[in-house]
């Protein structure tokens, strides 16, 4: 079993919040397919799933050709009517046939890639975590953005951001247990330009909830590095005390209650994101932040109160 | 490998499809255009002669494989009402019926062609439209939206622009041939018209208008997760314009389900140009996943299983005169 998907996450350009009766227009990227929603304990809605084909080269850490025909499957979701997300994935499967087939063949079979020839996992799998730079390779982070894109371009949205932001890119791939091999388990890694690469061994193969943790782990890890970065430009400690509550006022508007981790995740992934927890501790972090946040603004009223009430 | 169906989890829960009755096969007695109109009900009962033997050959290849010989068969009938308007369907219909009698054939249903494009206010074509997944010439890897022509579909990668511009000017680089993606040495490379459009608005295609139809055969068509087109019993006369009359019209009140897990069209071997560009365009149709399930879920309970593909569940009969 191989999978492999991109998921970039990003700020919906708007200037407030888009209520749930807006994401059936902005998200409604079929005609004929409803947005799903839902509503507890945020919420969240999601675009009918999209295909996109490909042909093309995989990514091979051994430096192998190696051609892959198939669909991606893509969705983009919109969570606390705040924060985009697009997300694409493949399964990757060996073809039975030594050459291309009718496309309808790989329509049949969708989300599914089939590559011709052998199929060697780790190298795919070491291939694509690390083809970031890579031409003329698989680019489902593309795929992934085209469906953002095409979302933040609703005329539905008035496109004025609260803050400037960034978007992120979270890269996984996802292989089953085997016998002799690396046991149940999962890695993070921070890389540059905003990068994140997961690793996820699992226990008992591929289900549709392993992208929505991905995109949970996607989404987490955008709120967490998008407040670091809110903190830093407020220049706490140098800047003054009403600059620096400015510059902190739209975490509290946009961000600080949004952080809900494994929130609609299936009880089987518990224990991956405990130890995502446990390190690099994604909570930890982020309750320091938010204490951080509040203090500030705290002491601020503080001296403002202090200066109204002369005390 | 099971493919990703159930992406939703959660959510999925207030997804809704609907689920059509269907027949083990449906089938296409004829289409009906304003040439063949005008030849006279002669034209009408001829072709009925020619398709019968085949109907029954058809319904008696499914008696034999269903258990207990309880093959479920409807057939069907399409008047062209979208690229010329002749007649009335008061005035057409009962001689259509009459000439199918004399030849010992019922039609089930009765369907107008503009229906295709749009039903009871469901636009189906843009439906259609929207599920077009590209096929993708080999070097497509995301990194850029998919190579289209507005309006043109095709099962491969087109000649390169401007070849013999560039022969005139003196350039080296001369005519490149086009290629089919799925080519097996050599290729067969098809490129479909899917619509035009004037100061009127956007003309669909007759090949894109029958692959809107054979979609509705196979029901596999939703809107909001409903059946878009559910058959009318006819009344007891039939109106005096097309606008009237029902997208798709029940004639045989006994008559089993309008759609089905199979279609077999009889056709005169002119139409095979056009079925080809069916198969082009039906072969880049991204049907519904629940949908698929739904009907493979029916099929596999009867013991019959379907082809994955949808262009395997289609069969024709092209008969020369």
């Amino acid at each position: 079993m191989l999978v492999m998907g991109e998921v970039r996450t990003g700020l919906l350009q708007n200037s407030g919040e888009i209520p749930e009766s807006l994401c059936q227009g902005v998200l409604g990227l079929l005609s004929g397919e409803r947005v799903r929603i839902s509503r507890r304990p945020i919420v969240y809605a999601v675009s009918p799933d999209q295909l996109t084909g490909v042909d093309c080269r995989l990514a091979s850490a051994a430096r192998a050709r190696v051609r892959g025909v198939g669909t991606v499957l893509s969705r983009a979701s919109v969570t606390g009517g705040r924060v985009l997300q697009g997300s694409s994935h493949i399964q990757v499967a060996r073809a039975e046939a030594d050459h291309r087939l009718s496309w309808s063949h790989y329509l049949a079979r969708p989300g599914v890639v089939e590559v011709f020839g052998k199929m060697r996992v780790p190298d795919l799998a070491d291939g694509f975590a690390d083809s970031g730079a890579w031409n003329d390779c698989l680019d489902l982070g593309s795929v992934s953005e085209r469906f953002m894109d095409a979302v933040q371009a609703s005329p539905l949205l008035d496109r004025k951001a609260p803050f400037r932001s960034a978007r992120t890119r979270l890269r996984w791939v996802a292989v089953a247990e085997e016998p002799g091999r690396e046991g149940p388990g999962i890695r993070f890694t921070l890389g540059r330009d905003r990068v994140r690469t997961l690793r996820l061994v699992l226990p008992d193969g591929f289900t549709p909830d392993v992208v929505d943790f991905c995109e949970d782990l996607a989404l987490h890890d955008w709120l967490l590095t998008t407040l670091l970065v809110i903190v830093e430009r407020a220049r706490v400690g140098t800047a003054t005390r009403a600059e620096v509550t400015a510059k902190l006022a739209p975490a509290v508007d946009h961000l600080l209650h949004l952080w809900m981790p494994a929130a609609r995740l299936d009880d089987g992934f518990a224990p991956l994101w405990e130890a995502l927890e446990r390190r690099p501790g994604f909570s930890r972090q982020w309750q320091s932040l938010v204490a951080r946040v509040r203090d500030q603004i705290a002491i601020n009223t503080l001296a403002l109160l202090r200066e109204a009430g002369g005390w | 490998m099971t493919p990703a169906y159930a992406t939703f989890g959660e959510v999925e829960a207030e997804r809704r499809v609907a689920s059509a009755p269907l027949s083990h096969v449906s089938i296409e007695l004829g289409h009906l255009y304003m040439e063949d109109f005008q030849a006279g009900p002669e034209r009408l009962r001829e072709q009925f002669r020619h398709v019968a033997p085949w109907a029954e050959t058809m319904r008696a290849s499914w008696r034999a494989r269903v258990p207990g010989g309880r093959a479920r068969v409807s057939t069907c009938f399409l008047i062209d009402d979208y690229f010329s308007r002749f007649s009335t369907p008061s005035e057409l219909v009962p001689m259509v019926l009459e000439a199918a009698a004399e030849c010992d054939l019922t039609i089930d249903y009765l369907a107008r062609e503009s229906a295709c494009a749009e039903a009871d206010g469901v636009k189906l074509a843009r439906l259609v439209e929207d599920r077009l997944v590209t096929d993708p010439p080999p070097g497509t890897d995301g990194s850029r939206p998919p190579v289209t022509e507005t309006g043109w579909l095709c099962n491969g990668a087109r000649s390169p622009y401007g070849g013999a511009v560039q022969v005139a000017m003196g350039s080296a680089q001369g005519w490149e041939p086009p290629a089919q993606n799925a080519k097996r040495r050599h290729s067969i490379f098809v490129d479909v018209e899917l619509w035009d459009s004037d100061s009127r608005g956007r003309t669909w295609s007759c090949p894109f208008l029958a692959a809107v139809w054979q979609l509705l055969r196979l029901g596999m068509i939703r809107n909001d997760g409903e059946l878009p087109v559910r058959p009318t019993p006819r009344g007891p006369s039939f109106p005096a314009s097309w606008d009237e009359l029902p997208a798709v019209v029940q004639l045989n009140p006994a008559a089993a389900p309008f759609s089905a897990y199979t279609t077999m069209s009889v056709l005169s071997p002119r139409f095979l140009p056009v079925e080809l560009a069916v198969r082009t365009i039906l072969s880049q149709v991204f049907v519904d996943a629940a949908v698929l399930r739904q009907v493979a879920d029916r099929s596999g309970g009867e013991g019959i299983p379907l082809p994955d593909e949808l262009v395997d569940r289609i069969s024709y009969i092209f008969l020369g005169a």
